[in-house]
């Protein structure tokens, strides 16, 4: 405490005040230029240090080359906190019962003109969605699919299940045309890649792996995690494969070389779900402690959501206007504004009658394609879909 | 040649090497041994460090630390020098980092992290990667823009490239094209004359021998194992973005305290399991049993209904009774009224008669109303005289036909008493009996619990699951076998099939008891005697008593146990016995 921060190094320094933020709690000291540094806890995760700067900004100038000198790594812009953006908040527009188990995956056709759902019932049913009916139910797989995907380019439906097996499907024939044989356990989630013919699975084996989908083909199997792959996307750019574990990590990925470009380890439990922003190059990843943003090509640490869910979250996903939903494991759907990182509605799902209370579980969501529809696929065995309230206004619904 | 002349050419070297002298700064700077005359020529001694002035220097070779004197190498001199140790291979194996600085001169303490890792590695590591960094003062703009289709197109096409190589190679593995034994080169033919060998003549003739390879098993398993490489070092771990989770409370930990399952059916170790877990394992105790309300409320409801109409029903009541009283009352009143009025219509009708005669009527009237109050009270007092008269005459008469009664009952008989008793007790049924009321009981069996009676196969006997049945089913089987066959060891005998038949016709194997045709042993001696038993007077002595009281009489001493002929008697007994 009564070291002078100015004599010591940078790099130094931040040991230093990590090892404060080690000890824990709400640190203060004082410097001689009148500049109060406060570390606070946030929440009950995450240490994040926000300076408090004295509101004069002669004062600050004056410090300044000292400061910028010496710890630069502490200078901070007091408050830019964005404005929330005003949302219409979502309602459940329609129930879909058909499944047999819980409704684990989901994924859109780009047509937006059906969408598939997998479930623990081991079937895969294909609804129309404007209408909401059945069109197609598909089985082939031996346990719960929780990985689906839509080929954009081809006739393909890609599924992946706790059977270890990953299928091409053909949707002209509905057939079974192509089986990616590798995973040593279950595989839990599904990825394709925008531009390759390529194909991301992770699962219970803590690999990543790369399929060819053409020649089935393993191209890579990214290792390097510590525990079970449970979400993945892939990008056009680099990092073209991002995973995130229940190893509380999330690793972005060399392609080319299939190498460990990053890891983030941000997080403090299992990183369940992911959601890159369609237009920016950021991604939000959610585990059981907060939700956080990063930016893409290096993925530094953007910011936190305001909030904290405090539930697992099983799967994320954001719109083109900035809407981020999160689903928890206890039926909890969180509306954020993915700009400012504020939640402007927590809803809650209504379990379908017959089913127990505990059964309410958000297990997957998925936006369609023009982002107006939010599909949730849930533990009490239905397919919810949601829609934006029309009728809202700011000044029905303000921002508080 | 041109070497001898190179030689020549050249000058004599300096230096050959062998009767080489060092000079005198390279020699070894140990203490040296001075005579007594030398001293005085080299008492000035000057320690020096550090390499000679120029000039000097021809020979010197920098070997230890000091002779750089804190510099660097000496170009001029070529050997290999390691000014302050650098670049000398040593032997000590620390994989201790060197401290790296940036270009700024600031010390790198992520080269830890770095370790390892190519330098394309993105290891956020310095406290500014934790600040988000919209707060973050040196990140300037942020621009999260998609980048532009060329850019993706790039990418894709180096991507492309790179896995299409990937992917040839893994398809090439997977369908091998020189699998062994499947190609096999034509044969070569050579022509060989050998020659003379060891004086011994191959006569020069040639042979043509044809050369084929060896065929392969092309199944033969590899005759090498795979062998796993052991793992390298691991680079090492990325810095940890974030605080060490919290300390768990004794709160946090009790709210983590699951119970044990305890089975009601199966305790495979036998465990000695409280009854109090027992029931807080099934869970019952977990959800408090939380009663309606309304339960209550309408429970009240009912009390309240209930004694509402209770007191309506006695307020009826009470009117009711009102109103009949009332009634009664009136009618009471009426026929008053109507027992006046045929009074007055009496008296008045008498009146007219008597009318003339109302002064004695007069008079009369007044005596009789005098007498009549007279004998109304002469008339109470005779009441009760008479109900005391009554009652006497009537207690009179029961003592005297109870005096009757046991006059004829002590002249009646005794069953003719007991009748009477029992008529007395309401237990004479003989009228019913006559009149055909009373039965018996038709069977005599129904009255009775069979179990009463056999009771070694009864309830008392123990109920045991384990075994349903108290005997086995076929247990007589086995006397009746042994009754009616002949057994293995009578046949054995050697004996024909008569005899065997003769024997066992004539072995009575069923006695009637008390009527044995056989008697005790050494009874049948006996002869048949008709009378009660006749006794003898005993003449001998059977036990010997005189002669032992002789013998003690006499004073003959005996030593020791003198029983051989006791005891002979008595195993003669026991063999007597089992013959």
């Amino acid at each position: 405490m009564d070291q002078n921060p100015d004599s010591l190094k940078e790099g130094r320094q931040w040991w230093w005040y990590s090892s404060r933020l080690e000890t824990g709690g709400n640190g203060m000291f004082s410097r001689k230029g009148g500049l109060n540094l406060r570390f606070e806890e946030e929440g009950c995760c995450f240490l994040v240090g926000i300076s408090l700067f004295q509101t004069s900004s002669t004062r600050i100038d004056r410090n300044r080359n000292i400061f910028s000198r010496t710890s630069a790594t502490l200078e901070r812009i007091p408050s830019k906190s964005p404005r929330p953006v005003f949302h219409p908040p979502w309602k459940i527009d329609r129930v879909i019962s058909g499944h047999l188990g819980w409704v684990t995956s989901i994924a859109f056709d780009p047509s937006n003109a059906w969408f598939c759902t997998g479930s623990a019932d081991r079937t895969i049913k294909i609804w129309d969605a404007g209408s909401g009916r059945q069109k197609l139910t598909l089985t082939g797989h031996l346990e719960q699919i929780l990985g689906l995907a839509v080929s954009a380019k081809h006739t393909n439906m890609f599924s992946a299940g706790d059977d270890k097996q990953v299928k091409c499907w053909d949707l002209e024939q509905n057939k079974v045309i192509r089986s990616y044989h590798g995973h040593l356990s279950g595989v839990y989630c599904l990825s394709l890649h925008p531009t390759i013919d390529i194909l991301m699975t992770g699962g219970r084996d803590s690999v990543c792996r790369v399929w060819d989908i053409r020649s089935r083909a393993q191209i890579f199997a990214l290792s390097g995690h510590g525990n079970t792959v449970c979400s993945v996307f892939a990008r056009a750019m680099d990092p073209q494969v991002v995973t995130g574990s229940h190893d509380s990590t999330i690793k972005l990925w060399d392609l080319r070389m299939g190498k460990t470009m990053s890891t983030l380890t941000h997080h403090k439990k299992s990183v369940r779900a992911m959601a890159v922003h369609p237009r920016e190059q950021c991604f939000a990843s959610a585990s059981a402690d907060n939700i956080k943003k990063f930016g893409l090509p290096k993925g530094e640490f953007c910011h936190n959501m305001l909030f904290q869910h405090r539930t697992i979250i099983n799967s994320m996903a954001v719109n083109e206007e900035g809407v981020l939903a999160a689903g928890g494991d206890n039926g909890s759907l969180w509306f954020w504004d993915w700009k400012s990182g504020r939640s402007f509605q927590q809803a809650q799902t209504i379990v379908q009658p017959g089913s127990l209370d505990s059964e309410a579980g958000i297990y997957a969501l998925f936006y369609d394609q023009s982002g107006s529809r939010l599909i949730t696929c849930e533990a009490d065995k239905t397919i919810k879909m949601w829609k934006q309230d029309e009728n809202a206004t700011p000044e029905t619904h303000p921002l508080h | 040649m041109a070497a001898m002349s190179l030689s020549k050419a050249l000058p004599r070297p300096r230096y050959s090497g062998e009767d080489e002298e060092l000079p005198t700064h390279t020699q070894s700077r140990g203490s040296r041994v001075v005579g007594a005359e030398g001293l005085d020529d080299s008492q000035i001694v000057l320690k020096r460090s550090g390499p000679p002035p120029y000039g000097n220097r021809s020979g010197w070779r920098p070997r230890s630390a000091e002779d750089f004197g804190d510099g660097g190498a000496f170009p001029e001199v070529p050997v290999a020098q390691y000014p302050l140790d650098m670049g000398r291979k040593t032997t000590s194996s620390s994989n201790a980092l060197a401290v790296q600085v940036d270009a700024e001169g600031k010390v790198k303490y992520d080269a830890i992290a770095r370790r390892g890792h190519s330098d394309k590695r993105i290891i956020h590591s310095e406290f500014k990667d934790l600040i988000p960094l919209r707060q973050r003062a040196d990140a300037g703009d942020i621009s999260l823009e998609k980048p532009s289709e060329e850019e993706i197109e790039a990418t894709r096409q180096r991507t492309q490239n790179a896995l299409s190589t990937l992917i040839g190679g893994a398809l090439a593995a997977q369908k091998p094209k020189n699998i062994k034994g499947t190609s096999r080169p034509a044969p070569t033919y050579v022509s060989y004359t050998p020659d003379d060998q060891m004086g011994e003549k191959s006569g020069g003739k040639t042979r043509i021998i044809k050369i084929v390879e060896r065929q392969q098993d092309p199944m033969e398993p590899p005759k090498h194992k795979h062998k796993k490489i052991p793992r390298g070092p691991p680079s090492p771990p990325p810095p940890v973005m974030h605080s060490p989770p919290r300390k768990l409370t004794a709160e946090d930990q009790e709210m983590w305290k699951i119970p044990a399952a305890i089975s009601n059916w199966k305790n495979a170790k036998g465990f000695t399991i409280p009854l109090d877990k027992r029931m807080a394992s099934d869970g019952r105790g977990l959800q408090d049993v939380s009663i309606n309300d309304k339960f209550a409320q309408f429970s009240e409801a009912l009390m309240s209904a209930d004694r509402h109409a209770r007191e309506e029903v006695k307020q009826r009541a009470l009117m009711q009774q009102k109103l009949a009283e009332k009634e009664k009352e009136q009618k009471e009143e009426h026929l008053r009224m109507l027992a006046q009025k045929a009074r007055e219509d009496r008296s008045m009708a008498a009146g007219g008669r008597r009318m003339s005669s109302r002064s004695s009527r007069s008079r009369s009237s007044g005596r009789s109303r005098s007498r009549s109050v007279e004998s109304y009270d002469s008339r109470r007092s005779d009441d009760s005289e008479q109900a005391a008269v009554r009652d006497r005459a009537r207690m009179r008469k029961e003592r005297r036909e109870e005096h009757e009664r046991e006059l004829r009952q002590s002249r009646m008989g005794t069953e003719r008493r007991l009748q009477q008793m029992a008529r007395e007790q309401n237990r004479d049924i003989s009228e019913k009996v006559a009149l055909g009321v009373a039965k018996p009981t038709q069977s005599a069996e129904s009255m009775y619990d069979s179990r009463l009676f056999n009771q070694t196969s009864g309830f008392d006997t123990g109920f045991n699951e384990d075994q349903a049945y108290d005997k086995p089913l076929f247990a007589a089987q086995d006397a009746i076998n042994s009754i009616y066959r002949p057994s293995m060891n009578q046949d054995d005998d050697g004996e024909g099939a008569d005899e065997t038949m003769d024997k066992i016709q004539g072995s009575k194997r069923f006695d009637i008891l008390g009527k044995a045709d056989r008697g005790f042993k050494g009874a049948d001696t006996a002869e048949a005697r008709d009378g009660p038993v006749q006794f003898e007077k005993d003449r001998d002595d059977p036990f010997g008593i005189d002669q032992m009281i002789s013998d003690v009489k006499t004073g003959g001493k005996r030593y020791g146990m003198v029983e051989s002929e006791t005891r002979g008697s008595k195993r003669a007994r026991v063999d007597d016995d089992e013959a």
